[in-house]
């Protein structure tokens, strides 16, 4: 689950999930949004992901990076996340999708990176929840 | 945060070493645009960019300047070559992002007729590539190459003359670009995308010179009232922004190991002499090659779509190409003494002045052309660099509008269709590869390029050369 935020230059969302996992997914699944309209994505393809980092921030950071080399240096439009694991610095999951297609995946805003701007991780006691801009 | 007034458009946050200032903040603006950039974190940000080690001068802040990651956009800072630090913040993920202006012979009588066709076959012809595809499809060798030479090997392959290498800052290839220090990951992600647009502020325009307003200066850069143009702005595509995502998740860890703290990740930074600043800079050059190679094949590609409107006559001699997000090694001279600095340039152009030795020999006298895109459907800018941006800049000036509305708020109440009719109504013709990309850059999102460009000229950082109109306009 998310939502996309304002930023003066650039654009930005919030995510959250029930676990870290699942909110890494929504992390995910938001930012293949900012990038694609991601609704006709056909989970048929396996890749698979990983990413390390030496706090949840720069983790969060880390992982969202290798999701976007993903769309943008392998041509890839993921459609769902499943985050296997996620623990000591370490994150892996695996991404289903199929190749990028400009007729059925039209693209939205071309992501150049992932910044530490504004960054936020919380846990309250229903769920967690981050906000991150990224650069547009 | 107090802000004196030096004069109308210089104003200044004295160094405070209490706040870990470690030299003053020099802010130029009129008092409306003041009150505008007040509105966000640039000023503050600004501030953080003065606690950086080595600093040489005040941390500088253009008209232009807004919200950004670390740095602001349209910030300058020099930094000591031999005790200072290098920041991949102060450069941005768009490594040499940077306009071109190219003229044709043109009249814009003679092309108003022809516009709708134009601006189809140059949308057709000049992808935007926002789906992450472009026309070439570079070998691992070939990429190679573009990365150590730039425009210059785009050239070599057929797709240009000598001649714009002459008219492109740095004869569009810097040196000292080391490939191998560009990771497999970002050259993944440029290989499809040289000779694309790409998307966000990026665009393609075609204008007129609507008005000339320092005839000499127009004359050695060929311009004239009347006279058809096309401004191309881009960077280095995935390319240069997976270089700074590398290098930024590397620094974390290493400024700990030079006991460096900033109150702002996104501002990491490491000492120039360094292993890592080093790499970093080899790295950095690189992708500024792989962005004026970009700019380069775009040239070549908009050549052939005048000259299928236009008939196979149809000359376009590029004007000038200079970037604006870079950090370059520059000797400057700063209180009677020469500085050896690298001068960052995020969202801010290079200006150097008549006679300055790096300058073409057609713009010996007159400066360089300093290139300044406006908002889509407004007016762009041609200044010419001054004495004062040398004295008071390290040679730099403003890059553009600056933002002023988020894309969410310029989204808000408006659709695609509507922009496009009001653009067609001022006899402006815009196509875009995707929905929201006219919406998030309608000129109410933007400051007031004129006024931005009063402040520079004012200042004597640059002079006025012409103001460009826009007859159609290509975005991501």
């Amino acid at each position: 689950m998310f939502e996309v935020l304002e930023h003066a230059a650039d654009v930005g969302f919030r995510a959250w999930g029930t676990n870290v996992r699942e909110l890494f997914a929504s992390a995910a699944e938001a930012l293949v949004a900012l990038a694609m309209q991601p609704d006709a994505i056909e989970v048929r393809e396996r890749f698979e992901l990983a990413a390390d980092g030496d706090s949840l921030e720069s983790l969060l950071v880390n992982w969202l990076s290798e999701v976007l080399y993903y769309i943008d240096g392998r041509g890839l439009a993921p459609g769902r996340f499943d985050v296997m694991e996620l623990a000591h610095g370490h994150v892996s999951a695996v991404a289903w999708g199929e190749p990028r297609d400009g007729k059925r995946h039209p693209a939205r805003l071309v992501v150049k990176g992932i910044t530490y701007h504004q960054l936020k991780i919380e846990q309250t006691p229903e769920r967690w929840i981050c906000e991150v801009f990224v650069d547009v | 945060m107090q802000l004196e007034d030096i004069d109308a458009v210089r104003h200044r946050i004295r160094r405070d070493p209490a706040a870990a200032m470690r030299t003053d903040v020099v802010v130029y603006a009129s008092r409306r645009l003041l009150d505008q950039i007040s509105k966000d974190a640039s000023l503050q940000q600004a501030v953080n960019v003065s606690m950086l080690p080595g600093i040489v001068g005040p941390s500088l802040a253009m008209p232009d300047i807004h919200q950004g990651y670390g740095f602001p956009i349209g910030g300058v800072a020099a930094t000591d070559w031999r005790t200072g630090v290098v920041s991949p913040g102060g450069v941005g993920f768009d490594i040499n992002c940077g306009v071109r202006l190219v003229r044709t012979a043109i009249g814009v009588q003679d092309a108003r007729p022809k516009m709708k066709a134009l601006i189809d076959q140059v949308f057709r012809d000049v992808p935007c590539g926002t789906g992450g595809e472009g026309p070439i499809q570079l070998q691992a060798r070939e990429l190679e190459q573009v990365l150590e030479s730039g425009a210059q090997w785009v050239v070599r392959q057929g797709f240009g003359f000598e001649r714009d290498i002459e008219f492109t800052e740095a004869r569009g290839a810097l040196p000292e670009a080391d490939p191998r220090k560009v990771s497999e990951r970002a050259k993944e992600r440029g290989r499809n995308q040289l000779g694309t647009i790409g998307s966000g502020n990026h665009f393609l325009e075609v204008q007129y010179v609507e008005q000339v307003h320092d005839a000499a200066a127009a004359r050695a850069m060929g311009l004239e009232a009347g006279l058809v143009v096309v401004l191309v702005h881009c960077g280095s595509r995935g390319l240069g922004h997976q270089v700074c995502t590398d290098y930024l998740a590397q620094m974390g860890a290493a400024m700990k190991k030079f006991g460096i703290e900033l109150p702002d990740r996104q501002l990491a930074c490491v000492p120039i002499a360094s292993e890592e600043g080093q790499s970093y800079l080899a790295a950095m050059r690189a992708a500024a090659n792989f962005a004026w190679a970009n700019r380069q094949a775009i040239l070549h590609f908009l050549r052939g779509a005048f000259q299928r409107i236009f008939g196979e006559g149809a000359r376009m001699d590029l004007v000038y190409d200079v970037c604006h997000n870079i950090a370059k090694r520059e000797g400057h001279r700063w209180n009677g003494e020469k500085v050896d600095v690298l001068v960052h340039r995020k969202g801010a152009t290079r200006a150097f002045p008549p006679g300055h030795r790096e300058l073409p020999d057609a713009y010996r006298d007159c400066g360089q052309p300093v290139l300044i895109p406006g908002s889509m459907g407004t007016a762009s800018w041609v200044l010419a660099g001054a004495d004062g941006a040398m004295r008071e800049t390290f040679g730099s000036v403003c890059h553009g509008a600056g933002r002023l509305m988020s894309r969410t708020a310029a989204k808000k109440g408006r659709n695609a269709r509507e922009v496009q009719k009001k653009l067609e109504e001022q006899g402006i013709l815009a196509r875009s590869e995707t929905r929201d990309g006219l919406l998030e850059e309608v000129p109410e999102a933007y400051k007031d390029v004129d006024e931005v460009i009063e402040v520079v000229h004012t200042a004597g950082l640059a002079r006025k050369v012409a103001r460009l109109r826009p007859l159609g306009v290509i975005k991501g």
